[in-house]
């Protein structure tokens, strides 16, 4: 971004980092510091006793981890995760935008209950969940098993690994999906009708605007949803740890190394692991989003 | 002919309408039907959608703080998410500031930073986190968690303000100063007033990301007087004589403000320029 103005120069400098200097600390000391310091704590053995020194043990720790069968299983449930809610969410906020991309009665107020599960807190709606898929009196398996009579013994959702996994990813799926919604939806809503209309007279299918005239017009922002979205759930914590114990994703395997088995040392070296993978993707992501952005 | 064609279409749009909000309704239904039926009800088979007996005790009771500690909770969550998004937004202001309008050395890679930070964070740096904001005496305590959310909303603070900042013409800040306000003034006496909207929605996003933090609240309190809404309540779920429809109450309590809020903000940003686009 180029600004026109008189002396922009050396002054400009100044003041352009006494505004950010605060931000820039604080990033400094609870980012970049902790980064290091991460990988310091990797290398030690931490003893409980935070007034007991740590002990250097190498790349300990890390062997550590990666001759962990659960380890590995983690990594696994992750992945598998993070490609099913961010395919389905991406996929699922798409269709929406599109099928409401036109004028209707109650617009307004049918954007605002999509965006519901994204705003509220959490842990409100586990609670819900945790109630509607209760094995005694939920009501998800009254209808699975006396209303439409799918099956006779219902899954106890939330104690078997599989079942828990589909639990945990719809959930994310509907918590989530409107943020892909909101963005294809700003994109739809800018765009020109009078291409629809042209493509109308010429006899289109839907599919076929889909494809020439949707598309190449969301495809930036498709990008970049996937990118965000991928990211993010590939560390996700929140929502998983409180709904169930029986999908054990890296953060939660992380979170349980540090705070339940209250190893830091292997803690770390999991959570450098992770930042390896991610930062991965992010460079992978960036070529990708760069080289759309060109086209 | 055609025109019965096109009402049946429309019928047919609005019937799918209604389905997609029925479906996405349905867990909020549930909360509020919960919350206001009695207790035997709540848990008894099968279960109903609308109560058979209606009562509104779930709610007096939750702000009854000698049986339920909501209140408390309230109290903590209020400190931790206004603190941190007044924090956010006057450090949002002066960097989104610079980034916006001065020309510096250092300027993209000072965004790209902001941008990296935007990606990573969360669970990554619970351990050296925990580790020297305990070594400096922050374990058990509000502030930790405060300092934690800060940086969190930060990057995206600074990159919302900025994009609202881009929105504003320059020549309004020449009027100020011919009119011999200080640089600092400018920004706080022309910028900011004309970027309300913008500056409401960073607060509204910055407060949301507070108000419902579950990682860094867990990882920093310990003691039910200083636990905010999220991990307070979800600490009662853990005990054996919880009761759903006071559950359900606070939970709609807990989402009330941040629905009215987030509204508040779309409504006012809808003639602004900028994206919802929030993280979460």
């Amino acid at each position: 971004m180029k600004i026109k103005g008189k002396k922009l120069g050396g002054s400009d400098t100044k003041f352009a980092y006494a505004l950010l200097s605060p931000s820039l600390i604080l990033l400094v000391l609870l980012i970049g510091y902790p980064l290091i310091y991460n990988i310091v704590i990797s290398c030690q053995e931490v003893p409980l006793n935070p007034r007991l020194p740590s002990k250097f043990v190498g790349l300990q720790n890390f062997t550590e981890v990666f001759t962990d069968q659960s380890f590995y299983k983690s990594v696994l449930v992750t992945l598998l995760f993070t490609a099913v809610v961010t395919i389905i969410s991406t996929v699922l906020g798409l269709l929406t935008a599109v099928f409401l991309n036109r004028s209707f009665a109650g617009k307004k107020l049918v954007n605002s209950i999509i965006i519901l599960s994204y705003v509220v807190p959490s842990v409100c709606l586990i609670f819900t969940w945790r109630y509607m898929f209760n094995n005694i009196y939920g009501i998800i398996n009254y209808f699975v098993k006396d209303v439409f009579h799918f099956v006779d013994t219902p899954p106890l959702w939330f104690d078997k690994p599989a079942s828990a996994f589909i639990l945990v990813a719809i959930f994310a799926i509907w918590k989530f999906f409107p943020y892909a919604y909101i963005s294809f939806n700003a994109i739809l809503q800018s765009m020109d009708n009078t291409l629809y209309e042209a493509a109308d007279i010429d006899g289109a299918t839907s599919w076929d605007k889909f494809k020439a005239i949707t598309y190449p017009a969301i495809k930036p922002t498709l990008v970049t949803v996937v990118s965000l979205r991928t990211i993010w759930v590939f560390y996700i914590y929140t929502e998983v740890y409180l709904l169930t114990k029986q999908v054990d994703v890296l953060g939660v395997y992380l979170y349980d190394m540090a705070f339940a088995t209250h190893d830091f040392g292997k803690a770390a070296a999991i959570s450098i692991i992770l930042f390896v993978f991610i930062f991965a993707l992010i460079i992978l992501i960036r070529k990708k989003v760069l080289r759309v952005e060109e086209e | 002919m055609k025109k019965n064609k096109k009402a049946l279409k429309e019928a047919w749009f609005y019937a799918r309408v209604i389905l997609l909000v029925l479906v996405l309704l349905f867990p909020f239904i549930i909360m509020l039907s919960i919350s206001l039926k009695g207790t035997a009800e709540t848990i008894g088979y099968p279960p109903t959608i609308i109560p058979r007996t209606w009562t509104m005790e779930h709610f007096v009771d939750i702000f009854n703080a000698r049986i339920f500690p909501f209140v408390k909770y309230i109290k903590n969550s209020l400190y931790i998410a206004l603190t941190t998004s007044i924090v956010a937004v006057l450090l949002g202001i002066l960097g989104g500031y610079a980034l916006s309008r001065l020309k510096f050395k250092g300027k993209s890679a000072v965004s790209e930073m902001f941008f990296l930070v935007y990606m990573f964070s969360g669970i990554l740096l619970i351990v050296p986190l925990f580790k020297m904001l305990s070594a400096v005496g922050l374990s058990n305590s509000r502030e930790a968690v405060i300092i934690c959310m800060i940086v969190q909303t930060l990057p995206t603070a600074i990159y919302m303000t900025r994009s609202y900042f881009d929105t504003i013409p320059k020549e309004l800040e020449e009027a100020g100063k011919v009119d011999g306000l200080s640089k600092m003034g400018i920004i706080f006496r022309i910028v900011v007033p004309l970027s309300m909207s913008g500056i409401i929605s960073v607060f509204v996003y910055a407060f949301m990301i507070a108000w419902n933090d579950v990682l860094f609240a867990s990882i920093f309190i310990d003691s039910p007087d200083l636990m905010t809404i999220p991990i307070g309540l979800n600490s009662l779920f853990n005990t054996p004589d919880y009761i759903w429809g006071r559950m359900m109450a606070a939970s709609l309590v807990t989402s009330l403000p941040i629905v009215i809020m987030y509204g508040f903000s779309q409504h006012l940003i809808r003639s602004g320029s900028t994206d919802g686009g929030v993280k979460g």
